[in-house]
């Protein structure tokens, strides 16, 4: 499936802003899965400088500097990206198996698990979600078995509502709430994991906004989503889960960035002069422009 | 008569030598320092002893005493975590005293650890080969917080990852020094080793000289000159970058930058902009080539690494990736004081130097592996269990080490489940029992455990240099486990005790390789700030001061007799509440003796003057390195003296008292005009006063010169800006109101007038850097100029209220150019932004 995206970003504020120094994340590379055909970013007023890097974890990042006054700021970021995920494994091996290979792992680089086994910046290892992940995975479970029956309960016990959370909000109460977004959902979900030790990793993306003819629509459509990756060995990899919706992560989901949380991958982060107050519109657009029947060819 | 005879002294001396160790006992199962493993003393600690003995029980409680007030007066102090309070340094009284022959291993194996520490630190942040071919699991790696994934592939400006390590030792019950802890971050206690080192050498000066005790000052040189090396430049501008006061170790930085004549900066100071680092000064941006960091990596860089760190600095990441700054130690270098990695160190110190570890490290079993996991399980009563990568341990359950026999059996189950599920998260160590050493408690010698913080640091050669000496802590309990700083303990100076005489040296480099300068660099903006606050501050608490004054003494004169007399002390207590120092309305009255107390010591209200001292100290501390040690005293003598108000005075202890404090502050005025250096930091300091002065005695004219004054009022004038004396020799008719105006206000030879003060703000704005190239003038300048030629045009007959006021509101917006002009602007005012709008 090959889409076209569109990822508005507009930041009105109450009194001017001198100048602005932001982090960018917002490029989509091409990874396992899906391919970038054509990327393109403007900022609004023109940056003085930018500068184009790639993170540890393969995501692009962008540092900008708008030297400017400005009262509105607006990132416009469009992509075209072909994607073709292979179907998720039907057997995978156990749990205590994929712990103890996680731990073990003689690799340092970005794709290896050992980076998304420990606490991370927004991520704590509370001791009443890992004790409600405890439950999906009864002994000798196989890894993928265990982690989808999390995801669905976590789906079943947590209700959908923005209004419940804010960006910050620390996974432990919207765990209590039983409530949140998909960063939240994503967040409970991978501390849940690391925290009986497996490797999972926090993913942002985009989902497909217009569904399939009979088919409804998802939650998390029209706005930048997350999900979790979980890895299930050096065999099968990493395979992504989404609690919003109950899905595995499929040819429906472009990825935008993947980190150990929200703080790794936050698509624009910076600081900025200015002594007011500041309001964030967010507007995204996935329009499929082509079926499965393109001829595609994946790495 | 007949004197002593020299055989008499020797036998006195003998006998203290004997009242004062004889008792000594080391602890049960623990060894010493002092009495070793065959239950005999040690040469080196007898010499100290003997020495000591002979100076005598009076003149050994003097030098007591004299390091006790010597700590006092140079304020050392260091803050607990969480409290907001200094607290005093706790100095012991006795050196720890280690042989030249065990320092030799010490140095050798603290220089082959750092050497071990920085290839380790090259290959994680480079190939990553130690894990790749099986030396280290990754997971003992990715645990820390402090392995910081954007520092992956940058290659640190000089190469080089440790410019300062750290190691903590302790004396193992084999004799042996084992290394407890290694830091790799930011050590801190350098600057505190220096200072117990300054008092104990200088308490026992002769005992110091003889015992040949090696010299600190070159370790110090070699750090500094090794920092320098990393930059581009051959002059460059090194900065200390510090959390800030409320870090528990501020002073000790502030302390290092002075000595080491580094510019102490926040992060708010600095910009890293186009490649490079800058600091803000009042000249404009300068070049920061080299920053020694005090800060924990990842508050570094709000961009890069921690999102909405205030500590930081914008793009700091992108500045080292280009080159063009070098970060010492270099930012992710904290990742190494890992204990998970402990048990490793054996194998990677032989793969990367080919060598076996001198010192040995503390037996430690990381619970990430199998093996080693199943081995601590077994034996979980006799190990100490510690959190695997310090403070920022995914799930330790713990905050620190715990033997795990101490714990109930419910507690030690739920511990084994702990490490049964999540190991990673937990080490297992042996439990050592570590030296004694002796300490000076209740007049006698008692054994006290210690650890010894020894430091390594990197020289322009590239070598490392370990610093003979160390910082030693001391624990006051007798269990020798686990010590932390704020825990009630002490600590001391470390002595090696030399067999050859040392070379006298200090920080002076030879004349003829350092070029002549006058001006120290340009001066940073938030020091500027402080130097101005503090300048006002100070000027604010003299005229406080001099209001109380006045008050007291027309109380004790009892001048509110008649009529015209009362009206001028309500003028007095009005000023005193709309200056803050006593709350404007209140239920009850106060009594003219509660007025006076309220005014000097209440510290509730921020006009006090109580309020204004502590006002000033504070201000002072955060600039310390730019004071001069007899100024600092006396701020923090004046706040202490003001302190001193729990007990209503009567009011001829406040007059004492306020007459003192006067007296303070006149010194104060005295040691910036003699010994401070006419450069910008001075100027500032004279601005903030000279503003404050000419604005308090715009109001006091207001108050008691004016219109409806009577001579009573301006009689309070004169006193209040100190003329009466003058007043009296130019005029014998008595007081009038032109010449008491003309005397407060636009007389240039009087050094108390607004025109006095306002030729002097001129003078001193005009020597300041200018950023305009137009040659037009910048608003300070302007508006400094301009009220100064005001005045000196005016004459006495024509002065009004009006013309008061507008000069007071001139100089009140000379205050905010100055700001505006040489300040921090907006830096405070930056803030993180985060994008929201998730699904």
């Amino acid at each position: 499936m090959i889409y076209d995206i569109r990822h508005v970003t507009t930041y009105s504020y109450e009194t001017p802003v001198a100048f602005s120094l932001c982090a960018l994340r917002l490029r989509p590379t091409s990874r396992a899965g899906q391919r970038v055909i054509d990327v393109k970013i403007d900022i609004d007023p023109p940056a003085a400088k930018r500068i184009q890097r790639e993170c540890f974890f393969g995501n692009s990042f962008e540092i900008v500097r708008i030297e400017a006054e400005h009262r509105e700021l607006s990132v416009t970021a469009r992509a075209r990206i072909a994607v073709s995920r292979p179907v998720a494994p039907a057997t995978t091996p156990s749990w205590e198996e994929v712990r103890q290979l996680a731990f073990s792992v003689e690799d340092l680089g970005p794709q290896s698990p050992a980076h998304f086994i420990y606490a991370s910046r927004a991520i704590t290892l509370d001791e009443p979600v890992v004790a409600y992940a405890r439950e999906s995975f009864p002994p000798g479970r196989e890894i993928l078995d265990g982690a989808v029956n999390l995801m669905e309960r976590i789906w079943d016990d947590f209700d959908y509502d923005p209004k419940a959370t804010l960006v910050s909000t620390p996974l432990g109460e919207a765990f209590e709430k039983k409530r949140g977004v998909c960063q939240d959902f994503a967040h409970i979900m991978i501390a849940g994991l690391r925290g009986i030790g497996l490797p999972a990793r926090y993913v942002s993306g985009y989902l497909r906004t217009v569904p399939p003819a009979g088919q409804e629509r998802l939650e998390g459509a029209d706005a930048t989503h997350a999900w979790v990756a979980v890895w299930c060995g050096p065999f099968d990899g990493w395979v992504g889960l989404d609690p919003t919706n109950k899905i595995l992560v499929g040819d429906d989901h472009i990825i935008l960035a993947e980190g150990r949380d929200y703080s790794d991958i936050s698509p624009i982060d910076g600081v900025i002069l200015s002594s007011g107050g500041q309001d964030v519109d967010v507007g995204v657009d996935v329009i499929p422009v082509a079926s499965e029947s393109v001829p595609l060819t994946f790495g | 008569m007949l004197g002593p005879t020299p055989g008499s002294a020797s036998n006195a001396k003998a006998r203290r030598l004997v009242e004062m160790t004889a008792a000594y006992r080391p602890l049960d199962g623990a060894p010493d320092e002092f009495i070793g493993a065959d239950g005999c003393p040690r040469g080196h600690w007898l010499e100290f002893f003997d020495k000591l003995a002979g100076l005598g029980s009076d003149d050994i409680a003097r030098r007591f005493e004299a390091i006790e007030r010597n700590i006092r007066e140079q304020g050392v102090s260091y803050r607990a975590y969480g409290e907001t309070v200094d607290r005093t340094w706790p100095l012991s009284h006795m050196p720890l005293l280690i042989s030249e022959q065990d320092w030799a291993v010490i140095e050798a194996g603290v220089m082959q650890r750092a050497e071990a520490f920085e290839g380790l630190l090259a290959d994680l942040y480079g190939k990553g080969e130690l894990v790749s071919e099986g030396f280290l699991p990754a997971a003992a790696v990715t645990g820390s917080a402090d392995f910081l994934h954007p520092m992956v592939g940058i290659k640190p400006r000089g190469g080089r990852y440790l410019s300062l390590y750290a190691a903590d030792l302790g004396r193992g019950p084999d004799g042996q020094w084992w290394v407890l802890n290694d830091r790799t971050q930011a050590p801190s206690g350098l600057g505190y080793a220096l200072e117990n080192r300054l008092n104990l050498s200088r308490a026992f000066q002769t005992i110091y000289r003889d015992m040949n005790v090696p010299r600190l000052a070159p370790f110090f040189q070699a750090f500094r000159a090794g920092l320098a090396e990393l930059a581009s430049r051959s002059e460059p501008r090194i900065c200390l970058h510090t959390p800030g006061p409320y870090s528990e170790t501020y002073y000790e930085q502030a302390y290092l930058a002075r000595y080491l004549g580094f510019v102490l900066v926040e992060g708010a100071d600095l910009v890293a902009r186009d490649g490079l680092a800058h600091v803000r000064t009042i000249a404009g941006m300068k070049r920061a080539d080299v920053i020694w960091r005090r800060i924990d990596a990842d508050f570094a860089d709000p961009l890069e690494l921690k999102g909405g760190s205030q500590l930081g600095v914008p793009g700091l990441v992108e500045t080292i990736r280009q080159g063009n700054v070098a970060v010492a130690n270099a930012l992710g270098a904290g990742v190494a004081e890992t204990p998970a990695l402990l048990g490793f160190m054996t194998s990677i110190a032989g793969h990367l130097l080919g060598e076996k570890l001198i010192l040995p490290t503390i037996a430690t079993w990381w619970c990430g592996q199998e093996a080693e996991r199943e081995y601590v399980l077994d034996r979980l009563e006799d190990m100490a269990i510690a959190p695997a990568f310090g403070a920022s341990t995914s799930r330790a359950l713990l905050g620190r080490s715990v033997v795990a026999g101490e714990l109930t059996k419910e507690q030690r189950e739920k511990l084994a489940n702990a490490i049964r599920e999540r190991g990673a998260d937990f080490v297992g160590q042996e439990v050592v029992r570590l030296s004694t050493t002796p300490v000076w408690v209740d007049n006698r010698l008692e054994p006290r455990p210690f650890v010894l913080r020894v430091y390594a640091a990197m020289g322009p050669d590239g070598k490392f240099q370990v610093m003979p000496g160390g910082f030693c802590r001391i624990s006051d309990r007798v269990d020798s486990r686990a010590l932390a700083m704020g825990q009630g303990v002490q600590t001391s100076d470390v002595w090696i005790a030399g067999t050859r005489p040392v070379e006298p040296t200090t920080l002076l480099p030879r004349g003829d390789t350092v070029s002549i300068r006058r001006i120290m660099g340009n001066l940073p903006s938030r020091a500027a700030d402080n130097l101005f606050w503090l300048g006002r501050y100070i000027e604010r608490a003299e005229a406080t001061l001099r209001l109380i004054r006045c008050l007291t003494r027309r109380a004790i004169e009892n001048e509110d007799m008649f009529q015209e007399g009362a009206t001028t002390t309500q003028r007095l207590r009005k000023l005193l509440s709309d200056w803050g120092a006593v709350p404007a309305k209140l239920k009850v009255p106060l009594t003219p003796q509660g007025f006076l107390n309220a005014a000097m010591f209440n510290v509730d209200e921020y006009g006090s003057a109580v309020s204004l001292a502590r006002a000033s100290q504070r201000t002072a501390s955060v600039i310390r390195e730019r004071l001069s040690s007899d100024t600092w005293r006396i701020v923090v003598d004046l706040s202490q003296k003001l302190e001193n108000g729990r007990v209503p005075l009567d009011e001829p202890e406040i007059l004492e008292l306020t007459d003192g404090a006067l007296q303070a502050l006149a010194s104060i005025s005295g040691l910036a005009q003699e010994n401070m250096n006419r450069v910008a930091g001075w100027r500032f300091l004279e601005i903030g006063r000279r503003l404050e002065r000419s604005v308090n005695t715009c109001r006091f004219i207001r108050a008691f010169g004016m219109e409806q004054a009577r001579a009573t009022d301006f009689d309070v004038l004169l006193d209040l800006i100190d003329s009466q004396i003058t007043y009296r020799s130019r005029y014998i008719s008595g007081v009038a109101p032109y010449p008491v105006r003309d005397m407060a206000l636009l007389d240039p030879f009087n050094p108390r007038s607004v025109a006095f003060q306002t030729e002097r703000l001129a003078e001193h704005i005009a020597t300041l850097p200018v950023l305009k190239l137009d040659g037009m003038l910048e608003a300070p300048n302007r508006i400094a100029i301009e009220v100064n030629a005001d005045l000196a045009t005016k004459v006495a007959a024509c002065i009004t209220a009006e013309f008061v006021i507008s000069v007071e509101r001139r100089l009140m917006g000379l205050a905010d150019a100055v700001a505006a002009r040489y300040f921090l602007q907006g830096a405070h005012a930056a803030q993180a932004e985060k994008q929201v709008g998730l699904a």
